[in-house]
């Protein structure tokens, strides 16, 4: 198994992100199942279902390639979707609740990677731990009940389009375009790159180890705002239960597209590419006529196989 | 008389080094068996083969004239051969009964762990050592002296007859190395054959029996120790050429960059001064873990020492130095520090050789500003340099060990840096790269730069440095310019202080 895995042309196949391939795969499923399927304008309405996610995954490949994970996205989303949806500020402006909503996310993102960089305790139970409790402080809030709806404004917006793609679509690729100038330009995508490479030889190298990690995740916070208020502009509605499942998705995702968990490889288009491919997954689902359950089943092995591909990958890199 | 244990021509190679080459060695039954020779001669490895953690690329092991082979510690154990390592292999957090029977529990008859008789026969090999711990004590309340014993008493219940102590004393103070030297004499009386490993002379003379020196991974002679002097020893121990690596010493030098003053390493150490000029190579010499790395780690904040002033450039340094910015903070200064563990502290290994050379230039920048490529710098660095490989892009990882020693340092001879601080100038390096490393660093001296190195071949500082301090017992124990300077004179001064 081993010897076999030191192939040189596994060995390239692996070092390309899974997620081209589990894309190639649906896209040809469905173009031979359903090809009237692939055009633009029913693709366009698939791809916004996944825009949240595909918007949380540039922040979770951020922290993932500084060898950290943010789970806590899913508290996020409730509690801006809450602040959206409660009434709590009546008749407050659009930019209000933007504003409040990015500070907010920005805000949870700096205590994460406080913690986990200066504290040093564990990404996953910080941010598991500070999911829970705004899941339980939006349930405490709204005393179990969902709150009302959102702003029509939202809803106007979410369903505008130019030419044949909704906007959320674009805005999604917009912000991924940005993230990838951010990360290949600046110092700050430098010091990810090398952190993620090698958190010791970055430290002795004079990259400011600490502050990357917290600037990552307060980055990643921010971002999970946004596709907070993307979500929320989605379901038009407050509820207590929305999101939850996206950071796990997320990490999926991020795995598939090649940032392997603990080890700061990959890029942007990677993960893009496997948010797409749950978008895609959820198309040929329903072609197929699989409901919910279902759905939710492939998700998971969606999942596990990303798991067992990252066991694979930093098994046979050692 | 029969031996107890004979090592038969052995080998063994780590990469393309040859760590121990065609080594014999005889232990006898009740006797105290020296092991010396300088830093990387070969002794851990000839010892850690004996041991089971290394297994020999060639050559044989007898016990009692039977062939024997295992590859573990605890299969050598099953032998009779018991180790105490330099760095103690004990649990802290379990008790000594519970590290004694690590991985052997005896049983009761309900399958439960038997904690009684455990700890009433770790109480029985305890008393033989005439110690009176109690077996339920936690090891992490022990002193390290009565870990060493605890490992000794471990041997002792695994009926060992075959002891490897590797520098047992390097920790203990004068009165636990007295009750140390009491159980090594009480074993040898009793038949066992004991392995000592030390740097410290008067220890030698006082309680080993035979001395085998090697060098180089080879044996060069086992003699009684009756029949030696010091002296006779310490020239067993070295004898090489200085061969024409080096580049031509600094004929002079500027004013004084670094300067040390009444530094004190920890509480109990000497206080030392020191200085570094611009123009000038200064060694810290002396035998292997003598504090050489602790001083110049306190200067990134890697260690926290227990006193003294730093100038840098007539700039104090704030001491202690803060271990998360330490580093920026001297790179800001013009000072850069090199790392011994070119692997794990020095390089990224998948990204590219401009990335790695690029990287100090690129953190003294905000994190929001764009990143330069510095194409230019990259090129002149790797022009200057040698760098052997296709271009900027290939992977660290892809190149020699040699090239990848360069590329480190080119990332600081990139940078606007004018004080170099170098662990291990040229580890796992092959001798075209080392010569070429020296003419880079002796380059970097000539125009104006001030570098001060440690360094485990000894040889290597006396060619390269223009000047030496010997660094014994965490404190400068003497200051010699290299020109003077002989493995001999350097390992006397470090083993008479």
């Amino acid at each position: 198994m081993n010897a076999a895995l030191n192939h040189p042309i596994l060995r390239r196949a692996l070092s390309i992100p899974p997620s081209y391939f589990v894309f190639a795969m649906l896209l040809f499923v469905l173009w031979v199942a359903r090809p009237h399927m692939l055009n633009l304008n029913i693709m366009g309405i698939f791809i916004r279902q996944i825009v949240p996610l595909g918007i949380l995954v540039l922040g979770q490949l951020l922290v993932m390639r500084v060898r950290s994970i943010d789970l806590s996205g899913g508290g996020v989303i409730l509690l801006v979707n809450y602040f959206i949806s409660s009434g709590l500020f009546p008749g407050a402006s659009l930019t209000f609740f933007i504003a409040i909503g990015l500070a907010t996310g920005t805000a949870i993102g700096l205590f994460n990677g406080y913690m986990v960089a200066r504290r040093r305790v564990s990404a996953v139970i910080v941010t598991l731990a500070v999911s829970i409790v705004l899941l339980g402080f939006v349930q405490f809030l709204s005393s179990g009940k969902p709150p009302g709806d959102v702003p029509a404004m939202f809803g106007e917006i979410y369903n505008t389009r130019w030419g044949p793609l909704p906007t959320p679509v674009l805005f999604w690729f917009a912000l991924t375009g940005l993230m990838m100038i951010f990360l290949s330009r600046t110092v700050f995508g430098r010091y990810v790159a090398s952190v993620g490479e090698s958190a010791e030889a970055a430290h002795f190298a004079g990259v400011p180890v600490e502050r990357t990690v917290i600037l990552a995740h307060t980055l990643a916070g921010f971002i999970a705002a946004i596709a907070a208020l993307v979500q929320t502009a989605s379901i038009a509605v407050g509820s207590v239960r929305v999101g939850l499942d996206l950071p796990i998705l997320a990490v999926a995702a991020t795995i598939l597209g090649g940032v392997v968990f603990g080890r700061g490889e990959g890029g942007v288009l990677g993960p893009f590419f496997g948010a797409l491919s749950f978008a895609l997954l959820f198309v040929v689902m329903t072609v197929f006529g699989i409901d919910e359950p279902g759905k939710l089943i492939a998700q998971g092995l969606i999942i596990l196989l990303a798991a067992i591909f990252y066991g694979l990958r930093s098994g046979n890199a050692n | 008389m029969i031996n107890l244990i004979e090592m038969s021509n052995i080998s063994k190679s780590f990469g393309g080094s040859r760590a121990v080459d065609g080594v014999s060695l005889e232990l006898l039954p009740g006797t105290v068996h020296a092991l010396m020779g300088e830093n990387g001669a070969g002794k851990s490895t000839l010892m850690k083969i004996l041991a089971g953690v290394h297994q020999p690329d060639s050559g044989q092991i007898f016990k009692n004239g039977h062939r024997i082979s295992f590859n573990s510690p605890k299969k050598a154990l099953e032998f009779g051969i018991s180790t105490v390592f330099q760095e103690l292999s004990l649990l802290a957090n379990l008790t000594i009964a519970e590290n004694m029977f690590l991985g052997r529990e005896p049983l009761t008859r309900f399958g439960a762990v038997d904690y009684a008789g455990m700890n009433a026969q770790t109480a029985d090999a305890l008393a033989q050592l005439g110690l009176t711990l109690d077996p339920e004590a936690l090891v992490s309340e022990l002193s390290i002296a009565e870990r060493q014993f605890v490992e000794i008493a471990h041997g002792i219940k695994a009926d060992a007859s075959i002891f490897i102590l590797d520098e047992p004393t390097a920790a203990l103070n004068a009165a636990d190395v007295d009750v140390l030297n009491k159980h090594i004499r009480r074993l040898r009386d009793e038949g066992k054959a004991i392995v000592y490993i030390s740097h410290r002379m008067e220890e030698i003379f006082e309680i080993c029996d035979t001395v085998t020196v090697l060098k180089d991974g080879r044996r060069v002679d086992t003699r009684p120790v009756s029949e030696m002097s010091p002296a006779s020893l310490i020239a067993m121990m070295v004898g090489r050429t200085l061969d024409d690596l080096f580049p031509p010493r600094a004929t002079e030098t500027g004013s004084v960059v670094v300067d040390v003053k009444h530094f004190k390493i920890d509480a109990r150490s000497k206080p030392f001064s020191l200085h570094v000029s611009s123009g000038e190579i200064v060694a810290l010499a002396g035998l292997e873990g003598q504090g050489q790395q602790k001083f110049l780690r306190s200067l990134i904040g890697k260690f926290r020492p227990f006193s003294g002033t730093v100038t840098i450039k007539g700039e104090l340094l704030e001491m202690p130095v803060s271990e998360t910015s330490g580093i920026r903070r001297l790179h800001a200064a013009g000072v850069g520090f090199v790392p011994e563990d070119r692997k794990e502290e020095g390089l990224f290994l998948g990204l590219s050789i401009a990335d790695n050379i690029a990287i100090s230039l690129v953190s003294e920048r905000g994190e929001m500003s764009i990143a330069r490529r510095y194409r230019d710098v990259i090129n002149t660095t790797m022009a200057s340099m040698r760098i052997k490989a296709e271009d900027a892009s290939a992977p660290v990882s892809s190149l020699s060990g040699g090239n990848q020693q360069k590329v480190l340092l080119g990332r600081y001879l990139a940078a606007n840096i004018d004080v170099l601080l170098i662990e291990e100038p040229t580890r796992g390096v092959d001798i075209g790269a080392k010569s070429e490393i020296y003419r880079l660093l002796r380059e970097f001296a000539e125009n104006g730069g001030a570098v001060l190195v440690l360094s485990r071949e000894t040889i290597e500082l006396i060619g390269l440095c223009d000047r030496l301090y010997v660094i014994h017992d965490n404190t400068v124990v003497a200051e010699m310019p290299a020109g003077n300077a002989s493995e001999h004179i350097i390992l006397e001064a470090a083993l008479s202080a």
